[in-house]
């Protein structure tokens, strides 16, 4: 037999202690998954690319337009459906700080190559339809307050407009992702329109396009496809570089550095931290308990039911205090999502990452508890009686 | 009014060994956590902000932030150029001025995956700009590069970190190869640049212009006064700061960043380490109420036992800190990249401990045992002798 009430007598008897070693339990666990989500979602966009897109980009540099006159000869390459550009604007809404990403696009075959991008207000015909219209999504609609209908200034910085005023779009649609594979923050226009503008002198900026994206048929070679772009302007004007869209998700998530690896460093380091605050309180505790460890053994109670209670008291302290950690990131996960939103729009902790800071809690408790509950076990009635606590 | 002894709080920590030892141990862990994130952004901050200099002065496009979204055609920068008296002139009479090309290009790391580095074409005068002193372009390997060649010099922290950048290796630029024959150093972020020849480097990426313009500037120029002037300049309007200035701009995001994760890994795990200190403290009270209620019997004033016991818990604190020091000095000179999230384009720097970090590092400590002890001492102070002595 067990006394399992013991188990919660003992650490009733120390609140405050109790309560402390849980609520540090709940901080780290917190902690440990907000880190966690910090490198799961720089990879989100790698491990949910879709393999039906292709990028075309400049083998050069992320930053080097390729000729508009590219898209005509992609298309007549064998298993390409349809061709998205993609033009870099990088303007701002009335001040510098205020940055969401913004691209000029073919908004219809925008809406066909990303079925993950849902229209949740205004409409997705009048975006098509309209010349000077844009789609933006729904956390930066938010954010701002954009409401459907209006115009919204931007001023270009790459692009500007020759008779000095921001340019307008008017908004008509605002969507959410839903798919990693796409933000809630981005604007996309028309890029036609920007292209007239450049072209009758309303504007000036650099002209090409930054990304053409290809959507390939059902059961086309991909590998044979990117072979034959890359050969289509190996020697120029040009040279392209064609990459799945996992690699060219991976190639943002590789440039944040050696981040990652600081991530879990000090997530070992809060992990550390955390044990040897657990055993610490679980040594204490042992050793209060080392009389009553005599008198249960004098009474008859098995050294495995010994080793059993004292074992509980850290795993259920230890599990309190994960749950509650868990609780904690979920209720805080929209308020990190948001501070962070300009890094690191994909950021939403996942099931597995809270799995994982339960699996940790409860190993912890484990850790913790072993050594004195072991020693418990071992220890002779009568040296357990006469220790002095 | 007397105070408890210090040598009893030492042998009170050295009794309990085994709490002191995994306190110790927690906050140092704590400790060393938040003094690295320190170290990782005063690394940042020293390769950018102390190497910038105040001599050299950086023209943008007016509403540009860095040169990556900066570009002056040839013509407007030969107009830049000719309305500057203010610039100086190198031994042999010509301006020190020069137009640079930015260009962050694709390249793979030695280790595997993409990264953007910085390529820079430069006109001879930025090399007389700079100097070959200490603050200056030191080429350590090679030679530098010919004037209208095709051939490059790398920054030393790319060597061994991305691919082609050793003596001898080449460097293909959209279709046109570089050669690498040189490599060089500086105390800025240039060092984990690309530098080759401007009008050679345009060619290659068809990039006919410039992202900025640099100059030294001779003695005594007002700078305020320059800044406004081109800031109405009728035919080249444009920014202009001094290097510093304009390399500290550069940092503001990372920063910013590094700045925000230290605070909350302060603040999070800071509680965490409270928690623990109370705790022990607490542990710590139980088992001297005997000793506690001796000594408010002999005469000492429950301010004194107040006074031992915070002082024990920052003692406890303080050990921790050290810990964490220790704990954080092996990185020092540690290297490492990042990403300029204003270039989009990765940097390498080193770790930097300073005495700076240490001194946070410490002044944390002591606060996580001044608040880890407070209520328990609290607690201390207020025990009544007879129920003191009574207990265990």
């Amino acid at each position: 037999m067990i006394p399992f009430r013991l188990v919660v007598k003992n650490l009733v008897k120390h609140p405050l202690r109790s309560a402390l070693t849980v609520l540090s339990l709940m901080v780290a666990v917190f902690l440990l998954s907000t880190l966690r989500t910090f490198v799961v979602s720089l990879n989100a966009g790698v491990e949910q690319a879709k393999t039906n897109r292709l990028m075309v980009q400049s083998a050069v540099s992320l930053f080097v337009y390729l000729p508009d006159t590219y898209k005509a000869k992609l298309r007549e390459v064998e298993g390409v459906e349809e061709i998205v550009r993609w033009n870099w604007f990088g303007g701002y809404y009335q001040d510098e700080s205020n940055f969401f990403g913004q691209f000029g696009t073919d908004p219809a075959a925008l809406l066909e190559v990303y079925d993950e991008i849902e229209v949740i207000e205004g409409s997705a015909e009048d975006f098509v339809g309209q010349r000077t219209a844009c789609m933006i999504g729904q956390a930066t609609a938010k954010k701002f307050g954009f409401e459907i209908g209006q115009t919204i200034p931007l001023v270009g910085v790459l692009f500007r407009r020759t008779d000095g005023q921001p340019w307008g779009f008017k908004l008509a649609a605002i969507y959410r992702a839903t798919q990693k594979t796409m933000d809630d923050q981005t604007m996309f226009f028309h890029a036609d329109y920007m292209r007239e503008s450049l072209d009758q002198g309303e504007a000036t900026g650099p002209s090409g396009v930054s990304v053409y994206v290809l959507k390939t048929a059902p059961g086309a070679d991909t590998t044979e496809i990117m072979r034959s772009v890359d050969e289509l302007y190996e020697n120029g004007p040009q040279a392209v570089q064609t990459t799945t869209e996992a690699e060219f998700n991976a190639q943002f998530a590789t440039m944040v550095g050696n981040i990652p690896l600081f991530v879990n460093a000090i997530g070992l380091g809060v992990f550390a931290s955390i044990l040897l605050a657990a055993l610490n309180t679980m040594l204490m505790a042992a050793r209060e308990q080392t009389r009553d460890v005599g008198v249960l053994k004098a009474l008859g109670f098995t050294d495995f039911a010994v080793f059993v209670v004292m074992l509980s008291q850290s795993l259920f302290l230890c599990a309190l205090g994960g749950a509650l950690g868990i609780g904690v990131a979920i209720l805080m996960d929209p308020f990190v999502a948001t501070v962070v939103s300009m890094m690191l729009p994909t950021y939403s902790v996942t099931f597995d990452t809270l799995a994982l800071g339960g699996v940790m809690a409860l190993g912890v408790g484990f850790v913790a508890g072993i050594a004195p509950a072991w020693r418990a076990r071992n220890l002779k009635v009568v040296d357990a009686l006469s220790a002095v606590a | 009014m007397a105070l408890v002894p210090f040598s009893y709080n030492m042998r009170s920590l050295l009794v309990r060994r085994t709490a002191t030892l995994l306190t110790v141990l927690g906050i140092g862990a704590t400790v060393a956590v938040v003094a690295g994130v320190l170290a990782l952004q005063q690394g940042f901050r020293t390769l950018f902000t102390e190497s910038g200099r105040d001599d050299v002065v950086v023209f943008l496009r007016p509403g540009s932030t860095n040169e990556g979204d900066s570009i002056f055609t040839l013509e407007r920068s030969e107009i830049l150029k000719k309305s500057l008296p203010e610039v100086a002139t190198g031994p042999d009479g010509s301006f020190l001025i020069s137009g640079e090309l930015y260009l962050a290009v694709r390249r793979y790391k030695v280790d595997g995956g993409e990264t953007n580095v910085p390529l820079r074409g430069v006109q001879p005068a930025t090399f007389d700009i700079f100097g070959d002193g200490d603050d200056g372009i030191r080429i350590v390997e090679g030679r530098r590069f010919r004037p209208g060649s095709d051939e490059v010099i790398v920054g030393r922290r790319l060597v061994n970190r991305i691919q082609d950048c050793q003596v001898g290796d080449t460097i293909q630029l959209n279709v046109t190869p570089f050669q690498v024959v040189g490599v060089f150093d500086c105390n800025g972020p240039g060092s984990s640049e690309v530098w080759g020849d401007r009008d050679r480097m345009g060619e290659a990426l068809e990039r006919n212009a410039f992202s900025r313009v640099i100059a030294r500037l001779g003695p005594e120029v007002d700078l305020e006064e320059l800044k406004e002037r081109m800031a109405e300049h009728p035919r080249v309007p444009c920014k202009v700061m001094t290097e510093r200035d304009y390399l500290t701009g550069q940092t503001r995001v990372l920063s910013t960043m590094l700045g925000v994760l230290g605070g909350f890994l302060a603040v999070i795990m800071g509680i965490g380490a409270v928690f623990t200190a109370t705790n022990t403290m607490l542990a710590a009270l139980a088992a001297r109420s005997h000793e506690i209620g001796i000594l408010l019997s002999i005469g000492f004033r429950p301010v004194a036992i107040f006074s031992a016991f915070l002082f024990e818990s920052m003692l406890l604190g303080l050990l921790g800190g050290a810990v964490g020091c220790v704990m954080t000095l092996p990185l020092n000179r540690v290297e490492t990249g990042a990403a300029n999230f204003q270039t989009f384009t990765e940097v390498a720097f080193a770790f930097r401990v300073t005495p700076f970090v240490l001194g946070v590092a410490v002044l944390f400590s002591l606060a996580l045992g001044l608040i880890g002890g407070a209520w328990p001492a609290w607690r201390a102070a207020r025990l009544k002798p007879t129920v003191a002595l009574r207990r265990g």
